[in-house]
Formats: structure tokens, C-alpha cells, sequence
């Protein structure tokens, strides 16, 4: 039986313990950090470059689906075996492998947890930027196969800003290396960004040369109210016209405000229809002279009120707000959905206003936050996956909102991915041709379709291998 | 639907609400010890959800593979307060190890340690013969206190290296009664010493006892009270949880006290606010919210009333680790580190996250021995980071885990509790020799 045979080579490959077949391992890897699920055949971690080459290899040989799979926080689906077949986890491959100081780079291994990473740069004095808000969790892999941004995005740009070379196994099993670990610029069309954000669909990375760069020497926080929404953004316009780029520039909006209000009682107005928050780092000099720009500009803009933080324990104070928002929503209603969509920085209070509207049309309750430098909000909502009836009018909503989005000029997905969640979109997004390139990439790339099947390009796709029931599984006896 | 079926419908509602608002983000991976030492996915929290989720639709039954995966759970409660959605991991826990613990029944050797705890007269006396029959099952340790098994035990989780404290031949409350009353106490307090106190370090139940004797405050240990009941409800076994809950509820409540006093967060835990979930009968429930609110643990009892003792020197360098029941089950953090703080000639050096669970788990160190070495390594890691010769700790379990692996380790580091530094430098103010730590 040719399973029996898949199965006994791949723990030859791996190590019998490194293969998970398992009907209760298998379900706690058949998800993400989204309620997509679909359960894989089984759960394989390989603990090298040359074992997941050779996973890859009889994956292929076998015609079974593969997917790669990081810390599983991705929000678009990413993860989810859609077809079955191996859950391919990457989590073993957790080595820092180097900090270059002279050179200001890190080599590290896909699954190293992405704060793990800044942490160790920053102990050698230096500085990752990228701060996806699942740092903690996160794998440097998954970032870089979703292109992930954070907060910090506005002044220091996302991941692909950062990734000079790559080490990546195949869909047929061989092993590239794409970029160039010294400069970023390799010989020819840059292969490594087309890596970058492809979602597991293209290739597995096995090895990331980041680059890194020097740690900030001050740094000033603040937190601005005001009353109309129209005004922060033109704050926010104001700021960025005058010359100053903040690290981070985070909206929060009224119905943001209300939740966080009700729970922390710090003494947040209830009546306002927005907070920024700024940070602004560099020299100490010119975060001071950044920081009186940023105060004037939000004045002259209507702000009700200014606060700057004169310690740490006030930049915490200043930040509570925003840290609060998941837990004042599971005030509200137990479920959070968070979606991410960008527009246009103008925009912005067009699209609050629109989520409002959105909310209002579907009778769900929905907040907005967000990254208002870039354009790139949180709009979430508050639902109850226990109640199927609340759930359906939620996913209503989500898809009024990723048209709004797309017919404010925006984009799909600012940093969480297509993955399968937003594939039914990804076309009115790219138009015929965009699609048609994409497939012809990943054809070209993946002939079989065994590489993360259902996702991007390939959503919607019959399924390359026969799907199977859930606990009913070809591969063992139990 | 057949295996809800079997559990009680308010339990699987509990088990709906509680993952209604677990939105699978992962949070509970990036502080679970449990999965940063194997790794899997079943370790931390979010698989376990997922796995309770999966029994609730209907797609897994409560398979022995899950009892397995559920009793790799130290109950650290790191997961409940990192948290963004406000699951509460620890309780879905524990009850659905309840659930599959009918389902599959308790591991037989467990299952009788536990019936024994229900009698406390029945328990103690298997203890004294236990400490008799030490004597024939270990061989002492060659270099210093705690004795080595002579035969590995490894499915009672008695390995071959492992430390084992003597057990006591005498209980606690026998050792009190020969104390003389205090003329004028500030106030009177019934002290819960619980099993590690009474049985394992009775020389830090003295030291409570002294301690609070130094100050003022006259401990009662009240003659019903018993086992706390968390190592039978945490592993499943609710039914002697509840009856151990409620003896002790009973017993605690039969004397007027200004507090009830704990020295060990499990218990302290259990009492001030466990018991509202483990109490079945509402009378016994009523009467253990009037108790509830008087417990505290000796440090913060301590902190309220202010030491009046003088303190003398204790010249150490030390560092403090907080124990996971005592630190997220009761909030004390700040108390024994501010109390430690006013005694003259002590350095207190922190260490790295010292609120991070030194893999003791209660029973899971019994159960799943290597893994819980595993993780307490780590934190004798950040212990030895520090430089300090002494660990102080407000949890024997926490006590009898480090020391374990300090022994293993060949390390000259020593673990007591905070009453016991304390109770030394009381000692060494009032000219007496110091007697322990
Ligand atoms: C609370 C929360 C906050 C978040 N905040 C942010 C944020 O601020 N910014 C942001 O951008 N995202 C955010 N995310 C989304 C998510 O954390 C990111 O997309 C992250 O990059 C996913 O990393 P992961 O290791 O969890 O990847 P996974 O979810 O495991 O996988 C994501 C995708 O990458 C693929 N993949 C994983 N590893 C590899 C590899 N080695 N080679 C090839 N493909 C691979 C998978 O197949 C999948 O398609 C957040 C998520 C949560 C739950």
C-alpha cells in the first residue's frame, strides 16, 4: 500500500517521533488563528533543510499535499491544510544560526520565533524593526511568507524590507538560494521577493538572512484625542506633510474608545471619534524637535487633547488604551474577528465611516483601529461563534468590507495574507490578468499543485489528491 | 453528539462560553512551558480548545489520547493571564480533565492516593507508615538530607534519581500542641498548613508558626482541616475535591478567626477563591464566602499587619521565585519580596521572569517526571543567573522540584520557604542560633 510505504519513508526521513499521525495531534494542527479548519493526514516536523527536501520529495512522489505551517497565527488561512494530506511543521527549525554586528545581518532558521529574533539583534546592539503584534508567537518563516508589517511599518517598512536572502526547498524538492546574503541585490529579477509574501505556495523557506539596523537612541510617545474624525486625519496628513515620520501612528475610533472606556475606566471620552497614537524615535535631539512639530500639527488640527509621555511608566500608561482593545471587546461579545484591510491614507475616515455604516446595515457591532500612517485598519468584529446566526451575519459584513475597501481604492489585505479567507476577493482585486499571471507563476513553479493547495491562485481548485473525511485517514491502523 | 451526551449539560455549556471567546490567536503558546520544552501543539492551551472544541461538535470522543494530552498541563495559569480573550484555560481545563477522567477513569495508583486523602485519619496514618517505610524503600542520599529510591518506581513517578524529602513521623498540629498560649495576642489566626507543610517541611510550618508567634499573632490549627483537595481536582477526581473542600470549609468556619493563614499558594488559592467552583452543595458555598475573604497567605498577612518583631541579619545573597499558584492564583508577588527586603544583611537578586513555572506542577511532576525536569532546568538556569546561594519560595512543591534538580545538577544551591528567612531573622535578632535555612 503505497500510504503504508509514504508513511514508513517518511519516518525514515524525520524520525518515527517527528510524524504525528494521531487523530488528536492532527486536529490541533488543522487551524490557525482563524475558525478556517480542515484536518491533515498527518503532521510531519522536519529538523533540518535537507529533511524537509526530502519530505518535499516524497510528498511529490506520493502526490500528496503539503502544507507549511509556522506558529499557525496567521489570520487569512494560510495554514490550514484545505486538502489534507501533511501538515508540514517547521517549528523544530528554530536556530539562530548568526548575528552579524560588523555586517548587520541575522541568519536564522524559519521557525525562530520573531520576537526571539529582534531580542537577540537588539542584544547585539542592533535593530529589527518589523513588529507584527504576534511577535511573541510568530515565526520569522511565517513572516516572510505573509510579508508581515506591524505598527513600526510607517517610518521602517515590513518585512520584505528586511529579507536580503533566502534558502528555499522547492515543490520539487531541490534547494534555491534566492537573493543575495550581502547586499539583497542577486543576479537577475529578484527571486527572493518573489518568495516574500507567497504564503507557502511557491516554495518552503528554510533559511532568512535579515537585515538589521541600529538601534534608535531616544524615543517619545504620545496619545491625541479628537473630537471629529475628519480632524485626525487631517492630523495625520499634517504630520506627514510637515516632514515628520513617526514609528507608529495608530487610530483608534470611537466605537474603539467606548469598548476600551467600559472596561479599563481610565478616563477615555466616551464622546470623542478618535485617538492617535504616535511614537517617534532617532536622535534625542530630533525626536524633541519631531515631537513639538507632531503636538503643533495635532493642535492646529482640532485635537482636544495632547498627552506626552514624560517616563516609561507613562509610555505605558499612554499605551494601555491600545493594548486594551482584545480584551474590552470580549466585554462586548466573546468573539473577535479581526480583518485588515488598507486604503488610501485620505481615505481612512471614509472607511471608518463606512464600517460604521457596515455595522449598522448587518446589526453587528464592529470597531476600527489601526495603522493611519499607511492606511492599514483592523476593522473588527465583535460576533459569537457560538451563535450560527451571528456568525453568518458577521461574515456578511466581512464581505461588505472588503468591498468597501476595494472601491475606496484600497487593497485586500495590508499585511494578514490571502490565504484562503480572502481568496473569493483576490480577483476583483487584481482583475483577469493579475490572476492569470499568478497562476501562471505558481504552475510554472508547482506543476503538480501539491504545494499548499486551495490558497491564493489556486483557491477554489479540485483537489490534487482525494480529500478524506475527518478521522477517516489512509495512513494508519488507529 | 454521544460523547456530550455523557457530560453534564452545564458543563459543556461552560465548555461553549469559554471557547466562544478563544479566537485560536495563539497568545497561550508564547508562555507555555509546556510547549517550549516538547514542542507540540497539544501542550499549550490553543490545542487543548481546540481538542475540547472538537469533543463539543461532535468530531473526537474523550479518547484516552486526550486524557494523555490534558495531563500534560502544569496548571501554571500562564496561559489564563496572557490571555487577550479572556479564556479561562485553567478552569476548561480541569474540567474537562474531570470529564475524561470518568470516561477513562484515573490511573489506578492515583485514583487510590486520592480516596486515601478523603480521610484525613486514613491518609495520615498511610504518611507515617510512609515515612516508617521510607526508610526501607530509599536509600539516604549520600551527600546530605532527602533520600534516593532504592527501586525505581517510574509509574509512580519516583524515579531513580529523584529526591525525595523524608516525611515527617510527626504531624504539625501534634508539634503545636505543646506550645503555651500567647499572653495578649493581636489577633488569632487559623493556620492552614496544608499536606507539604504538615508532612514533608515541617520545619517550615515551625518557622510559620514562630514567626507569627514573634509578631503577635497567635496560629490555631484547627483539628478537621485535611488535604486542600487541589491534587484530586485538578487531575479529575472532583468528587473527593468537593468533600475535602467542604470538611475544610466546615472546620474553618466552626472557630471565630481574624484570618485564615496559608503558606502555599495552592491551598491559599484553593480556599480564597477555588472553592466557589469545587463546593457542590450552595449551603457549604454560602458559608465559604465569608471564609473566603479572610484567607491570605503568611506574607501578605504579614504586609497588612506590619512586623513587629526586630529583625536581625541574615546575611545572604538570594532570589525569590514565584510560585505559579501564589503569583496568578493569589496576586502575591509584591509582599514577600517587600518583606524580604527589611531584613538587614539579605540581597535580593532577581531573576529572569521569576513568575515562570519551575515545572512542578503538583502531580504532573509525578506523571510526567523528564518533562518536568526539562522545564525546572530552565529555571534553575535563571536561578544560577543571579549568583545567589539561596532560593526562597512561598510553595513547597516549587521547594521539592528545585531541590530535586539542584541535586541533580550537583549544584550548593538551597531552597527554603520566605516564613523560614524570616523566622531566622527573628531568630537572629532575638539571639537565638538560627535554627533552619
Ligand atoms: C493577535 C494577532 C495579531 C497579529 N498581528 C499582526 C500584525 O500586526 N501584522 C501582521 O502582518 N500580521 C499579524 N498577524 C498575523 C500573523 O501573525 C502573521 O501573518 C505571521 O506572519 C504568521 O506567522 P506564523 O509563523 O504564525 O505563520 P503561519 O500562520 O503558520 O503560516 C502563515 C503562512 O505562511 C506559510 N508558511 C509558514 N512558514 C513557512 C515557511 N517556512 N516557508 C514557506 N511558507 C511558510 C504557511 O503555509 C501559511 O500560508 C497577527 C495575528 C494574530 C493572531
Amino acid at each position: 500500500m503505497a500510504d503504508r510505504d509514504l508513511l514508513r519513508a517518511l519516518r525514515q526521513a524525520v524520525g518515527a517521533e517527528h510524524v504525528l499521525t494521531a487523530v488528536e495531534d492532527r486536529l490541533c494542527h488543522s487551524h490557525d488563528a482563524t475558525f478556517r479548519d480542515a484536518l491533515p493526514d498527518l503532521v510531519v516536523s522536519p529538523g533540518s533543510t535537507a529533511e524537509v527536501a526530502a519530505v518535499v520529495r516524497l510528498a511529490a512522489a506520493h502526490r500528496v499535499p503539503l502544507t507549511p505551517r509556522g506558529a499557525a497565527s496567521g489570520l487569512s488561512g494560510g495554514a490550514v491544510p484545505l486538502h489534507g494530506g501533511i501538515a508540514l511543521s517547521l517549528t523544530r527549525l528554530d536556530r539562530i544560526l548568526a548575528i552579524d554586528v560588523a555586517g548587520r545581518r541575522a541568519v536564522v532558521e524559519p521557525g525562530v520565533v520573531t520576537a526571539a529574533q529582534a531580542a537577540a539583534a537588539w542584544e547585539a546592539g542592533l535593530f529589527y524593526p518589523p513588529d507584527p503584534a504576534s511577535a511573541r508567537m510568530s515565526t520569522v518563516g511565517g513572516n516572510v511568507a505573509e510579508c508581515a508589517g506591524g505598527p513600526r511599518g510607517l517610518k521602517y517598512g515590513v518585512t520584505r524590507d528586511y529579507v536580503l536572502a533566502l534558502e528555499v526547498v522547492l515543490p520539487d524538492g531541490t534547494v534555491a538560494e534566492v537573493g543575495d546574503p550581502l547586499d539583497g541585490e542577486g543576479c537577475g529579477p529578484d527571486w527572493a521577493m518573489l518568495l516574500v509574501g507567497s504564503e507557502g505556495t511557491l516554495g518552503i523557506v528554510t533559511r532568512i538572512t535579515l537585515r538589521l539596523v541600529g538601534r534608535p537612541a531616544a524615543q517619545r510617545t504620545a496619545l491625541a484625542i479628537f473630537d471629529r474624525l475628519d480632524d485626525a486625519a487631517a492630523a495625520v496628513s499634517a504630520t506627514i506633510a510637515a516632514g515628520v515620520v513617526p514609528t507608529t501612528l495608530e487610530l483608534m475610533d470611537g466605537a474603539t474608545l467606548r469598548a476600551v472606556e467600559a472596561y479599563l475606566h481610565a478616563g477615555l471620552p466616551t464622546d470623542a471619534e478618535a485617538a492617535l497614537l504616535v511614537e517617534l524615535d532617532g536622535t534625542p535631539g530630533a525626536v524633541e524637535a519631531q515631537l513639538r512639530q507632531v503636538d503643533e500639527a495635532f493642535r492646529r488640527q482640532g485635537a482636544r487633547d495632547v498627552q506626552v509621555a514624560g517616563s516609561p511608566a507613562d509610555v505605558e500608561r499612554l499605551w494601555r488604551a491600545r493594548r486594551a482593545i482584545s480584551a474590552a471587546c470580549g466585554q462586548l461579545n466573546p468573539t473577535k474577528i479581526s480583518e485588515d484591510a488598507t486604503v488610501p491614507r485620505s481615505r481612512v475616515p471614509a472607511l471608518v465611516r463606512e464600517v460604521g455604516e457596515i455595522a449598522r446595515r448587518h446589526g453587528v457591532k464592529m470597531v476600527v483601529f489601526g495603522h493611519a500612517g499607511d492606511g492599514n485598519l483592523h476593522p473588527n468584529v465583535l460576533t459569537n461563534r457560538d451563535d450560527p446566526a451571528e456568525m453568518e451575519r458577521a461574515e456578511a459584513a466581512i464581505g461588505d468590507l472588503f468591498a468597501a475597501a476595494l472601491a475606496l481604492g484600497g487593497t485586500l489585505s495590508g499585511e494578514h495574507g490571502i490565504g484562503c479567507m480572502k481568496a473569493p476577493w483576490l480577483e476583483r482585486e487584481l482583475g483577469a490578468a493579475g490572476m492569470a499571471l499568478g497562476r501562471g507563476v505558481k504552475e510554472a513553479l508547482d506543476p503538480a499543485g501539491l504545494l499548499n493547495p486551495g490558497k491564493m491562485f489556486t483557491f477554489g481548485a479540485a483537489p490534487v489528491a482525494p480529500p478524506r473525511e475527518p478521522g477517516q485517514t489512509g495512513w494508519h491502523a488507529a | 453528539m454521544v460523547v456530550t451526551a455523557r457530560v453534564a449539560p452545564e458543563v459543556v455549556r461552560r465548555w461553549r462560553a469559554g471557547l466562544a471567546r478563544c479566537i485560536r490567536c495563539g497568545t497561550c503558546r508564547s508562555v507555555c512551558p509546556v510547549l517550549e520544552a516538547t514542542g507540540d501543539e497539544s501542550g499549550a492551551a490553543r490545542g487543548k480548545m481546540r481538542l475540547v472544541e472538537a469533543v463539543v461538535r461532535g468530531e473526537l470522543d474523550l479518547t484516552r489520547g486526550m486524557q494523555e494530552r490534558f495531563s500534560r498541563c502544569l496548571l501554571c495559569k500562564a496561559c489564563t493571564a496572557a490571555c487577550p480573550s479572556g479564556v479561562p484555560t485553567d478552569a476548561l481545563i480541569v474540567s474537562a480533565r474531570t470529564a475524561l477522567a470518568r470516561e477513562n477513569a484515573l490511573a489506578l495508583a492515583r485514583r487510590v492516593a486520592f480516596t486515601g486523602l478523603r480521610y484525613r485519619r486514613v491518609f495520615e496514618a498511610g504518611l507515617r507508615l510512609g515515612a516508617l517505610f521510607q526508610r526501607a524503600v530509599f536509600r539516604p542520599a549520600p551527600d546530605g538530607p532527602g533520600r534516593l529510591p532504592r527501586i525505581p518506581l517510574p509509574s509512580a513517578g519516583l524515579h531513580a534519581r529523584r529526591l525525595v524529602p523524608e516525611l515527617a513521623r510527626r504531624p504539625l498540629r501534634a508539634l503545636l500542641r505543646e506550645l503555651a498560649p500567647l499572653p495578649h495576642p493581636r489577633a488569632r489566626v487559623a493556620f492552614f498548613p496544608g499536606c507539604m507543610l504538615t508532612w514533608v517541611y515541617p520545619e517550615a510550618g515551625l518557622a510559620v508558626v514562630r514567626l507569627l508567634r514573634a509578631n503577635g499573632i497567635e496560629p490555631v490549627v484547627p483539628e478537621e482541616i485535611g488535604c486542600c483537595g487541589v491534587p484530586a481536582a485538578t487531575s479529575g477526581d472532583a468528587a473527593t475535591g468537593a468533600l475535602l473542600a467542604a470538611a475544610n470549609v466546615a472546620a474553618l468556619s466552626a472557630g471565630s478567626f481574624d484570618a485564615v493563614v496559608t503558606a502555599c499558594g495552592s491551598c491559599g488559592a484553593a480556599l480564597a477563591h477555588d472553592y466557589g467552583e469545587t463546593l457542590a452543595d450552595p449551603a457549604a458555598r454560602e458559608r465559604w464566602r465569608a471564609l473566603s475573604a479572610k484567607v491570605r497567605d503568611v506574607t501578605s498577612f504579614l504586609a497588612e499587619v506590619g512586623l513587629t518583631a526586630p529583625l536581625g541579619p541574615v546575611p545572604e545573597r538570594v532570589t525569590y521565585h514565584d510560585p505559579c499558584h501564589l503569583a496568578r492564583g493569589m496576586g502575591v508577588t509584591r509582599e514577600p519580596r517587600a518583606l524580604l527586603r527589611q531584613v538587614p544583611g539579605l540581597t535580593l537578586a532577581e531573576m529572569k521572569e521569576p513568575a515562570r513555572c519551575c515545572g512542578a506542577g503538583g502531580t504532573f511532576s509525578l506523571s510526567h517526571y523528564e518533562l518536568s525536569r526539562r522545564i525546572g532546568d530552565r529555571k534553575l538556569d535563571d536561578v544560577a543567573g543571579t549568583g545567589a546561594a539561596l532560593v526562597v519560595t512561598g510553595c513547597s512543591a516549587c521547594r521539592m522540584h528545585m531541590a530535586d534538580g539542584i541535586r541533580q545538577r550537583g549544584e550548593a544551591l538551597r531552597v527554603v520557604h520566605t516564613a523560614e528567612v524570616l523566622a531566622r531573622s527573628v531568630d537572629a535578632a532575638a539571639g537565638r542560633e538560627a535554627r533552619h535555612g
